[in-house]
């Protein structure tokens, strides 16, 4: 190629002056944010300059401006492809999301006017999402989520209870009991004091999702007065559910294994793999250490601590070192987390010595202590393990 | 220099019939396009991913507790720089001017160096933090992506390297340009990939 047709050096110097300008812009639009502006058009013009720059290379020093066409084409392709790589990508996470409230099931809560009420948002973990981990540690786990709720007292209002009918019953002679006590306390003392309920209230596997179903059907079924109580009185109920389930437990020591493998695979597989290997360096195994543990002094209620206000820190399984976190999982139920231990526990070892399956009645105990994850952390440092 | 090449070709072609050829573009060159091609489809598949993923980690560190953006921005415009040496160096070797064609293409290795340099710093920081490639989404995404790029200026910077000990080693002369400016080429391209994981990934997660 003929000098002449080189892009001579002063104006690369220009280039590089508006490539630098431009960084400076970028850098004072979020250093000293414009109020004026507004996030919307900081973010715009700063995708803008960004462009800017982009071309500007890709123009000037990469010589695209002056040089053969065909070597535009290939990296225009490139371009092409790789932002519809992206739209793809970002329609694959976004669309999803927004497909989801159009869903029937979704849509006919939304009508029938079901909403979480703003105290149960609060007693609800989230996580620790936008929580740095120090925080998490220190903060204790909400030891009860269960919502106190004033008992229906409509004498006829028994329809509201066609959920779980005997339980209900039940439990609306204890309601002077639950505005004091906890509601896992209240609804443990029903069942007992009716055991045919258990039969029904086994079979009921509530999960939150019809619970809700159910309450805005109670809700109409109800009178006028008692509509109103009718969701809270639901929202019992299906908490009574799986407390229920304990009282046939107690009776013979047996669980359920499929419900126990259930739990495990829709909660604790993606981390611990269906196989309880876990995944080296990242998730501990359970297998071949879960037992080990549970036999330790101590251990059986350390596990217990474990799955209900979770763990962060360092720990040694096996001679490899992991230091990550495990999520609490206290929002699930009693006997799913009772289940879910007993799988963990039998599943791929010989049980341990004297093993005695876990019962709701053994996580609702734990779950009074509110620890929190550093908590239990501390406390598997005096179990005693390797 | 593709304008020599092709005379050169289209001479060469009367002397030696070359039907294998379709292009009359310097082979090296429009390889270096392709791959550039291919590799921007990558980038922008991690880029991608890095935002799918963005603020979605159950637990900390958040972007937001680590990025430095005076530093960010101080790493940003070195890498802006080495791409100006570059074209310097380029022009100068077609000058058949050496001596400018050694110092500008140190002077890019060099900036390249302080680059990777800033990036092993802010490595080691948030790894300080509890920042890591599987403490969450953010440390999954953030790592393949940075240390990706990471590996490409490493890689570009063993390249200019190797070409300034060539010119030691044999005369580099003006016809050896076009692979000074393959080299450039992979070189402005990390560069640009630089530019929009600067915006997207440091400088919007502030506003």
């Amino acid at each position: 190629m003929s000098d002449g047709k080189h892009t001579s050096v002063s104006t690369y110097v220009i280039v590089a002056l508006i490539l630098g300008v431009i960084t400076y812009v970028e850098f004072a639009l979020v250093e000293y944010p414009q109020a004026w502006l507004g996030s919307g058009w900081t973010i715009f013009l700063l995708v803008a300059l960004s462009i800017v720059k982009f071309v500007m290379v890709v123009m000037f020093f990469m010589h695209l401006k002056d040089d053969d066409r065909t070597y535009s084409g290939f990296f225009s392709s490139g371009m092409f492809i790789a932002l519809a790589t992206f739209v793809g990508l970002t329609a694959m996470f976004i669309l999803p999301k927004a497909v989801a409230s159009t869903r029937p099931d979704n849509r006919a809560a939304q009508e029938a006017g079901h909403a979480v009420p703003h105290e149960l948002l609060d007693n609800i973990e989230t996580r620790g999402a936008s929580r740095a981990p120090a925080e998490i540690a220190d903060t204790p786990a909400v030891a009860d989520r269960s919502v106190s709720v004033e008992a229906p007292t409509a004498p006829n209002d028994a329809s509201t209870y066609n959920v779980t009918p005997p339980a209900g019953a039940a439990a609306q002679g204890g309601a002077t009991a639950s505005t004091e006590e906890t509601e896992a306390t209240a609804s443990t003392e029903a069942t007992a004091e009716a055991p045919g309920a258990v039969e029904a209230a086994a079979e009921e596997t509530a999960t939150e999702e019809t619970a809700a179903a159910e309450s805005t059907e109670a809700a109409t079924e109800a009178d006028e007065t008692a509509s109103e109580e009718a969701p809270a009185a639901a929202e019992e109920a299906s908490a009574e559910a799986p407390a229920a389930a304990e009282a046939p437990a107690a009776a013979a020591i047996s669980w359920d294994k499929d419900h126990g493998a259930a739990v495990f695979n829709a909660n604790c597989m993606a981390c611990h793999q269906m196989t309880g290997q876990g995944i080296p360096g990242a998730f501990p195994p359970l297998a071949n250490h879960a037992v080990e543990v549970y036999a330790a002094d101590g251990g059986r209620d350390y596990l217990a601590d474990a799955v209900l206000f979770g763990l962060q820190g360092a720990i040694t399984v096996n001679g490899m070192t992991y230091n990550g976190v495990m999520p609490a999982w206290g929002h699930l139920a009693d006997a799913d987390l009772a289940d879910a231990l007993n799988h963990v526990l039998t599943a791929w070892d010989d049980e341990p010595a004297g093993f005695q399956p876990y019962v709701a009645a053994d996580i609702a105990a734990r779950r009074a202590d509110g620890l929190s994850a550093g908590d239990v952390h501390a406390k598997r440092e005096t179990l005693g393990l390797h | 220099m593709s304008a020599e090449a092709s005379s050169h070709a289209a001479s060469g072609a009367g002397a030696h019939p070359a039907p294998y050829r379709s292009s009359k573009l310097p082979d090296v060159k429009l390889l270096m396009w392709v791959f550039l091609a291919s590799d921007t489809m990558f980038f922008g598949s991690l880029i991608g991913t890095y935002l799918a993923y963005r603020e979605r980690s159950l637990v900390g560190p958040f972007p937001r507790d680590l990025f430095d953006i005076p530093l960010t921005t101080v790493s940003t415009f070195v890498l802006l720089m080495s791409s100006f040496l570059m074209v310097l160096s380029l022009h100068a070797l077609r000058q058949n001017d050496i001596g400018k064609f050694r110092l500008w293409t140190a002077g890019v290795a060099f900036f390249g160096a302080i680059f990777l340099g800033f990036q092993v710093f802010e490595f080691t920081h948030f790894a300080h933090a509890g920042l890591s490639i599987h403490q969450n989404l953010f440390g999954t995404t953030f790592f393949i992506l940075t240390g990706t790029h990471g590996v490409h200026v490493t890689v570009g910077v063993i390249w200019l390297v190797s070409l300034l000990i060539t010119s030691y080693v044999r005369p580099m002369k003006a016809k050896d340009a076009v692979y000074l400016e393959i080299a450039g080429l992979y070189w402005h391209f990390v560069d640009i990939v630089w530019i929009v994981i600067f915006t997207v990934v440091y400088l919007v997660e502030f506003v």
